[in-house]
């Protein structure tokens, strides 16, 4: 018989997960799932709800109805034992100002159930790899910088090496170099364990998720992969085009190879110049021979490139959708 | 278990390292010591009925009031102000846990806060005491107050706790325990005071009165009487203070 447990489909799985605060709902039926070793963006705007499901998740707050599970636990029903798989980081990092770095990381990791003799490996290990033995690890924590108490709350949540960890703003009030250090150790963690993330760094979350999950007051709109939710989202391909052109010469060239194709009003640049964005739907073949076709008709062109859609596109597509639009895909 | 004695040991550092506990030990022991000379001045000016130790823990209420508040003010109020306590929630570590570690090294702290105490008879009977006289520190009479404070200390200091848990602000915090504490020795001195045997449709008082009387508890511990009813009385207040601050953390976060 083996000791080791399987493997469950889902690291985390919130099912139908509702808050309310008296007459107020802060999330509400919200489904959403992390698979194993998978790095997961949460996303939302202020006040959608983002806080509240990573601390129902976490346990630290109890959910009106819904189940909230880690590694295959009910987060309600069996508390120490989700604890036990999960690590949490919750939004601003409190940390006791008092405590030098090893002595807190020494402290948590023994109230994380590390074993006694593997304590200060853990925590020498885990101070390694955020990068705070030389600079932090003799300090009081209250004399440490922004970016470094960051590191000290990410090298508490991998000091038990837990099967999920949950990071609720893990990059706020860091500055570019700091960014970059957390993205590329977030980034080292796929695969090893479960990781939900909260951020408003959209371009952050582009770099280091694989999939992420969307909610918008409290509901969720989106969720999949970055490419799934481009196709989902944003059904159409934009082209700027910088020519000479009049528009409706322009318009007459590109509904030729694609009757659905629409051109925005030109904006004069210089020299007489005007640039126009030409929308074409995403599926059109026409995407492959717009520029071929306008070269073609010996039209004066000086640009054209096709618009990449970022998450910041995605984000903002599918926060304006309504929920049971996001429930129906 | 491991949890507790972790957060047990965390606490007695943090209080041991805490500018507040010292803080608060310096007026415990200036409040005590000055107790302690006007009890002695008062036996020195004429015969008195009870001795200097005697007559110093019968103002047990006042470092209570002034002192028990400060040491239980930041236990959870100042964790939850900053933010900590949520943290300490998502380890292993269950609540019941870390009230009870919070409790216990605050209780711990009152106790060694008493003990302290216990050096002032000591030299004062070394500097001016003589042979074979043991009024200026009669070891029974030491022993009986210091059980006395202890086990009424368990309830005050789990009320302190409670009362730590219902709030963010420290100061606010304080004020619920000096109020709590203030009630608890009023309601004590009072079944001390009135003639409750003497009102007849007061009648059913009489049984409920004898539990609260604080300072009969303080002779009968002075005096070497072992009454299991105080025993019970605070161990069982001890106990609900306890569980309401178990289900106050809970509740509030």
């Amino acid at each position: 018989m083996s000791d080791v447990a399987p493997q469950p489909e889902a690291a985390v799985a919130a099912e139908r997960l509702t808050k309310r605060y008296g007459s107020l709902t802060a999330i509400e039926d919200l489904t959403f799932s992390v698979a194993p070793g998978e790095v997961v963006g949460f996303l939302g705007p202020n006040g959608a709800g983002k806080s509240t499901t990573m601390r129902i998740l976490s346990g630290t707050m109890a959910g009106t109805s819904g189940r909230a599970s880690i590694w295959g636990v009910s987060v309600a029903l069996n508390p120490a034992e989700a604890k036990r798989h999960m690590a949490y980081m919750p939004e601003n990092n409190p940390l006791p100002e008092d405590l030098r770095v090893e002595e807190y990381l020494r402290l948590r990791a023994r109230l994380k159930d590390v074993d006694a003799g593997q304590v200060d490996a853990r925590v020498n290990k885990v101070m390694e790899d955020c990068d705070l033995v030389r600079r932090a690890s003799g300090r009081l924590i209250g004399q440490l910088s922004k970016g470094f108490r960051q590191r000290v709350g990410i090298a508490d949540a991998l000091l038990a090496q837990p099967k999920v960890v949950i990071l609720d703003e893990p990059t706020i009030g860091l500055d570019p170099h700091q960014i970059l250090g957390i993205r590329d150790l977030i980034r080292s963690l796929r695969g090893q364990m479960a990781v939900l993330i909260s951020s408003h760094i959209l371009h952050e979350v582009e770099q280091v998720c694989d999939k992420v999950v969307i909610i918008n007051r409290g509901r969720l709109v989106a969720q999949g992969r970055t490419d799934d939710l481009r196709r989902e989202l944003l059904p159409h391909a934009g082209f700027t085009v910088v020519t000479k052109a009049s528009q409706t010469e322009l318009t007459a060239l590109c509904t030729a190879v694609e009757p659905a194709a629409t051109v925005e009003d030109g904006v004069a640049t210089d020299l007489g110049w005007l640039r126009y964005r030409v929308v074409l739907p995403a599926q059109s073949p026409a995407r492959e021979t717009l520029a071929a076709t306008l070269l073609g008709a010996g039209l004066p062109l000086r640009e054209i490139a096709e618009e990449r859609y970022g998450l910041e596109d995605i984000f903002l597509a599918a926060t304006r959708r309504t929920p049971a639009e996001g429930r129906r895909s | 278990m491991r949890h507790f004695r972790t957060l047990l040991a965390h606490e007695l550092r943090t209080a041991l390292l805490s500018g507040n506990t010292w803080a608060s030990a310096a007026l415990f022991l200036a409040l005590m010591g000055g107790i302690h000379f006007f009890a002695l001045l008062e036996c020195s000016r004429a015969p008195q009925p009870w001795t200097p130790v005697e007559a110093t823990f019968r103002l047990f209420w006042l470092p209570l009031l002034c002192v028990l508040p400060l040491l239980t003010m930041r236990s959870f109020a100042e964790e939850r102000r900053s933010g900590t306590l949520s943290a300490l929630l998502t380890t292993p570590a269950s609540t019941a846990a870390i009230v009870w570690a919070k409790f216990l090294a605050a209780w711990l702290t009152w106790a060694a806060f008493w003990c302290a105490f216990l050096l002032f008879p000591w030299i004062v009977n070394a500097r001016l005491g003589t042979a074979g006289d043991q009024r200026l520190s009669d070891p029974a009479t030491l022993f009986g107050g210091l059980c006395f404070v202890l086990v009424s200390g368990l309830l005050h200091v789990a009320l302190g706790i409670l009362c730590s848990c219902l709030t963010r602000s420290a100061a606010l915090a304080a004020l619920l325990t000096f109020i709590a504490l203030l009630g608890l020795t009023a309601i004590g001195g009072a079944m001390d005071s009135l003639p409750i045997e003497s009102w007849s449709w007061l009648g059913w008082l009489r049984e409920p009165a004898a539990h609260l009387r604080t300072f009969g508890h303080l002779q009968d511990f002075a005096g070497g009487i072992l009454d299991s009813r105080p025993l019970v009385l605070y161990i069982t207040g001890m106990m609900l203070s306890l569980g309401l601050a178990v289900l106050a953390v809970e509740g509030q976060e």
